[in-house]
């Protein structure tokens, strides 16, 4: 058996999630270091890995006709695990914005806003773990919650949020409404006054407000998806229509428990799973991946 | 200047998981480059905002050209990385 890895972006949400804590064996490992991990055991294990985006995708009597870019996969099965996409506050301006005030990754931006005044949308634990991140560089920082409490992250993460006191400011059942600024973020319009004032003149903004599957091609193959878009697996990972699986963020198997152990859990049993029914089913297709150019 | 020796410079974030991958790219294909850390940089972090109008990383300066984010198919078309 012969397996492709059609990768996006290298290392998914794990890459970008700093320092892991609850990936068993690895304890305090970093994300980026330990998905690098991955991918030279997935390589040492046969796997050919590609860059690239899976643009479309055709049952063909028992293959699986994959495109990606101006070339053409066949495969015996697939399996879906392309991740979900960062969700944006879907405001005006917000695209403009982007990167100029208005950001998405802490790791990656959260650095070049040491000694100023930031402030995270979110609510989740990924937006707590965030500012844990950025508390490191920040003066001053803004959680702007839309529920009136905390419930959804992990206890040792908002422990840790206690902590840093009055550096972190929470402004619970309050939304970013608007924003404002010329060539750059100045500042955003609240849903409710705070200090006064419906305005918060901030730095920079971080969004972590959670993420949706990227659903396309897998629907475009006629993949069911859930109640709210994830695509919708059995125990086995196994979807609607045979021969193809999904694992990790692109499925809400543990509803919101997303973690890198659980998205890994999915992908072993996705993987036994298109291995089973290669076994049972591979005589259907007459050729295991080849590729063909355009 | 021929391909080979266009100047590479990064403008990166130590944290930046993106800045990493491309310098790990440009090293897998034995390519020197000069590493910027905007983040305690303030005077690179001004130029890197004023060349790109905006603040996210990494920022990869080959010859005169600008590529924003780590874009391997645009840094291979620059590099002459087969």
């Amino acid at each position: 058996m012969k397996t492709l890895v059609v990768r996006g972006n290298f290392g998914g949400e794990t890459a970008t999630a700093g320092q892991i804590w609850n990936y068993p064996g690895a304890p305090g490992a970093d994300g980026y270091d330990l998905m690098k991990s991955f991918e030279k055991q997935a390589k040492d294990s046969g796997a050919e890995i590609i860059n690239g985006k899976v643009t479309g995708a055709k049952n063909n009597s028992g293959c699986f006709d994959v495109e990606v870019g101006p070339k053409t996969y066949h495969a015996k099965t697939l399996i879906f695990a392309q991740g979900a996409e960062r969700r944006h506050l879907g405001l005006a301006r917000e695209e403009e914005l982007t990167a100029k005030g208005v950001h998405y990754c802490v790791t990656c931006d959260g650095p070049l806003y040491t000694g100023k005044t930031v402030a995270m949308v979110g609510g989740g634990d990924a937006s707590v773990k965030g500012i844990l991140d950025l508390a490191k560089y920040v003066d001053k920082l803004y959680f702007i919650v839309r529920a009136d409490k905390l419930t959804r992250p992990e206890p040792v993460n908002l422990e840790e949020l206690d902590k840093l006191g009055d550096k972190v400011i929470t402004l619970y059942s309050t939304e970013v409404k608007e924003l404002v600024g010329e060539g750059k973020l100045e500042k955003v319009i609240l849903s409710r006054e705070f200090d006064g004032s419906r305005e918060l003149v901030i730095d920079g903004l971080f969004v972590e407000i959670g993420a949706k599957p990227d659903v396309f091609v897998p629907t475009s193959l006629g993949v069911a998806l859930d109640k709210i878009g994830y695509i919708n697996v059995d125990n086995l990972m196994q979807t609607n229509v045979p021969g193809v699986y999904a694992a990790g963020d692109t499925v809400n198997h543990f509803g919101p428990f997303k973690q890198t152990i659980t998205a890994a859990a999915l992908g072993a049993v996705a993987a036994t799973s298109a291995y089973n029914y290669y076994k049972k089913h591979g005589n259907l297709c007459q050729t295991h991946w080849k590729v063909t150019s355009q | 200047m021929t391909m080979e020796n266009k100047k590479v410079k990064i403008y990166s974030t130590p944290t930046c998981v993106w800045c990493r991958a491309t310098k790990d790219f440009l090293t897998e294909h034995n390519v020197p480059f000069e590493d910027i850390n905007v983040a305690s940089d303030a005077v690179a972090r001004e130029y890197m905002f004023k060349r790109t109008g905006q603040m996210g990383v990494p920022v990869i300066e080959i010859g005169n050209d600008i590529i924003i984010g780590f874009n391997e198919e645009r840094i291979s078309e620059l590099l002459g990385i087969s």
